[in-house]
């Protein structure tokens, strides 16, 4: 080998090494072409934000936008580790609200959003949502409030006709102003048409109604885990299980691939629908199911499934431009904006009293006036508290749900169960 | 890093100096060390690639282990083996590690020897030998996650094809997902749909270097096609094949990706059926790390994994060396 052959491989080999250590350390180049602050912004599902951003980088020039979108489960996780490993989190990211709890915990991850000064904007939203984005009596404000859940039932009208039950959305509501009727027409539906089911799943009937009550599986007073002492929860799984104990749910994972085909098989009547649903609704059902699907109040009247908020993670170069651009987003005028688009209801008075909003109907649910009865859920809303650990108790009763529907155990073995597992994965 | 090797070549380049080295030129010198090491100089990324991505998450995965570890707010604090003895007392634990044995055995026992009847097929003269060749390793090619998906909705309960299909034999609907025998079978299907292929291009590659006049010499004595393949070119082929196994058994007590996307829960449960009927171990080390945020029992899980296949690969090396060496 001659002497330029060694120079040659060792360059060779340097150069590799140099290449695997920047690989390593690489991905967190910013800053660059003109100065301009690049920000990202972390989201899932569809947070109506494509056109906002857009305008958002005409007005301010020095600014460049990139939106990240993935599922949402992956989301949290994904945000979990970034957070753990204090890099790749995007500048702004959402975090949905059966998240924010336990991301609360690790607040010290994120800024506070008070230093720079968002605790003026406080009067903007729903007090409860504003709450529910802050801690530390309030001192630390975590994120910015974007959408609300509400609540509101969905039901199929040809199905209903052809069971022989009112079709018109008002007289509808009227059927159930408790979830005990509820479940009686569930059975005059099954009497009338054995061989379509009435619900999509328990496990949506479960969350809404225990949605509706104040506290869930943890005390609101000291975050303590007390599903086995809050008759609440046994109330609301037992009334769910019922429905899958006679068969009469498709025994469904919501929001799951088979729950597509299925509202496209038109082999369920009646769906738990807060306002992000309808599109969830609308893409499942397909074009040739419009005008067939129609909104109807909820019983037991409203109460909050989901909505997010805009958190700003410490780990990001550019916190006050950061938090800017989440305040913007989150303003009444673009959450309005947003609800047109989209149908993720705002969370703000101020847009979901607006005329604009409460006179939006939604065609493909045969022209109901989504927005009024969206609007009227949310101005009755009881939230309910959501302990640190809610995500993680959460599946442990779905599935628990899922067993009765399935005929694999009894109402109370099952219960007995998830309450078992539940104390586990609340230590 | 890369001045590491240099050092010592340097520190013993000066000490055992014979007396007719002072008449070596530098090139010469410079030549025998680059002889010496070289070689070492070149493999040496490798170690340094295994060592940030390999042995380096290994040993920080066993100081997490030893403690008690929040996936985000970190270390809360040393608790030594606690993890260990909490996981040998867990009953879920227990329940991962015999559906990961239960779905390595149903995958990998009938996609070997399927990858063996197809590498025997594929050794004769087919027409259109690249066409086939390249069409069974095709599933392996394709992404696990649309495998998936295809599989999912080919074992749908309702509107399943499966199901559809065993409707015309006049066989009842299967809830796939609900009961245990019926997921493994599922999943065992779609690991062996994606690695059949694979393994039988391996098992074809070791076929042809087998000398044909040995099987020519065996058929003129009058032995059947199959005794020939049995008795020859499986025979033949045994290091091959115990390459296969022991691969196939690290793929399989990893098996991840099937199951869980066969979950309709998904990520967000991560249970594998809503009585865990097919959690895999990787699944409930994922669901403890990175859904409960318990890191370092799931470091734990980790740990005991990686010597549960340290052991089942050794039992396999040896136990396949032994068969090896009678033939």
């Amino acid at each position: 080998m001659s002497r330029t052959l060694v120079g040659r491989t060792t360059a060779i080999t340097a150069v590799a090494m140099a290449a695997t250590l920047v690989a390593a350390c690489g991905g967190g180049g910013d800053a660059g072409d003109g100065g301009k602050v690049k920000l990202s912004i972390g989201v899932f599902s569809d947070f109506g934000y494509t056109d906002l951003i857009k305008e958002y980088q005409a007005s301010h020039p020095n600014i460049e936008i990139e939106q990240r979108t993935v599922k949402m489960e992956q989301h949290h996780t994904q945000l979990a580790t970034q957070l753990a490993g204090g890099r790749g989190a995007a500048d702004i990211v959402a975090i949905e609200e059966g998240n924010i709890a336990q991301f609360r915990q690790s607040k010290d991850k994120f800024v506070n959003l008070a230093d720079h000064g968002a605790k003026d904007l406080e009067s903007q939203w729903a007090a409860w949502k504003w709450n529910q984005g802050t801690t530390d009596g309030g001192d630390f404000v975590l994120g910015l409030g974007t959408d609300m859940g509400s609540l509101a039932l969905c039901y199929r009208r040809d199905l209903f006709q052809a069971a022989g039950l009112p079709t018109d959305r008002e007289e509808v509501g009227k059927l159930w102003p408790t979830w005990d009727e509820y479940l009686e027409v569930a059975d005059t539906f099954t009497r009338k048409t054995p061989n379509v089911k009435f619900a999509d799943t328990a496990q949506n009937v479960y969350k809404a109604i225990l949605d509706q009550t104040e506290e869930g599986y943890f005390a609101k007073s000291d975050d303590s885990f007390i599903a086995d002492r809050n008759d609440k929860v046994k109330e609301a799984f037992t009334l769910a299980a019922s429905l899958g104990e006679k068969k009469q749910t498709s025994a469904l994972a919501p929001f799951s691939q088979d729950w597509n085909v299925a509202l496209k098989q038109a082999s369920f009547a009646t769906t738990t629908c807060p306002a992000w649903a309808l599109a969830l609704i609308k893409a499942g059902a397909g074009d040739e199911a419009a005008g067939k699907w129609d909104v109807a109040a909820a019983p037991g009247g409203g109460g909050n499934w989901g909505g997010s908020f805009l958190a700003v993670p410490k780990q990001g170069k550019h916190p006050k431009e950061a938090y800017e651009l989440a305040r913007w987003l989150t303003a009444p005028e673009q959450q309005k904006r947003i609800f047109k688009e989209t149908g993720n209801l705002p969370s703000e008075p101020a847009a979901y009293k607006d005329p604009e909003v409460t006179a939006t109907t939604n065609e493909y649910f045969n022209s109901a006036p989504v927005g009024r009865i969206f609007g009227d859920s949310a101005e009755n809303l009881k939230p309910t508290y959501r302990g640190t650990k809610d995500s993680k108790v959460t599946p442990v009763f779905n599935n628990a749900l899922s067993r009765v529907e399935s005929g694999k155990q009894s109402t109370s073995d099952a219960f007995d169960q998830a309450l078992r597992e539940a104390r586990d994965a609340a230590k | 890093m890369t001045v590491a090797p240099e050092r010592t070549t340097a520190g013993r380049g000066t000490q055992p100096v014979p007396p007719s080295a002072e008449r070596l030129s530098w090139r010469d010198k410079l030549g025998r060390l680059d002889t010496k090491y070289t070689p070492y100089l070149i493999i040496a990324p490798f170690f340094v690639v295994f060592g940030v991505f390999g042995l380096y998450p290994l040993l920080f995965t066993a100081w997490v282990s030893l403690h008690e570890w929040q996936l985000i707010d970190g270390d809360q604090g040393f608790t030594g083996l606690d993890n260990y003895t909490e996981l040998l007392s867990d009953k879920n634990f227990w329940n991962a590690l015999g559906n990961t044995v239960s779905l390595f055995l149903l995958s990998t026992v009938p996609q070997l020897f399927a990858a063996l009847g197809l590498a025997a097929l594929l050794d004769r003269g087919l027409r259109g030998r690249a066409f086939w060749r390249a069409g069974v390793l095709l599933p392996n090619v394709i992404s696990v996650a649309a495998v998936a998906l295809v599989f999912a909705q080919l074992f749908g309960r309702d509107f399943g094809v499966v199901n559809a299909l065993l409707g015309v034999v006049g066989i009842d609907p299967v809830d796939w997902r609900a009961e245990t025998w019926a997921s493994h079978l599922a999943i065992s299907s779609m690991v062996m749909w994606r690695w059949t292929g694979y393994n039988a291009l391996i098992y074809l590659a070791a076929m042809q270097s087998v000398p044909k006049d040995m099987c020519e010499s065996a058929m003129l004595d009058g032995a059947s096609r199959w005794r020939v393949f049995w008795s020859i070119t499986v025979p033949s082929i045994r290091p091959t094949i115990l390459f296969t196994v022991i691969v196939s058994t690290i793929g399989g007590m990893q098996l991840f990706v099937e199951p869980q996307l066969f979950d309709p829960g998904g990520t967000a449960t991560g249970t594998g059926g809503d009585d865990r009927q097919f959690q895999t171990l990787v699944m409930y080390l994922y669901e403890k790390g990175f859904r409960l945020f318990d890191a370092g029992y799931s470091s734990a899980i980790a740990w005991v994994l990686f010597l549960l296949i340290l052991v089942v690969a050794v039992v396999n090396f040896t136990v396949a060396r032994r068969i090896a060496s009678k033939g």
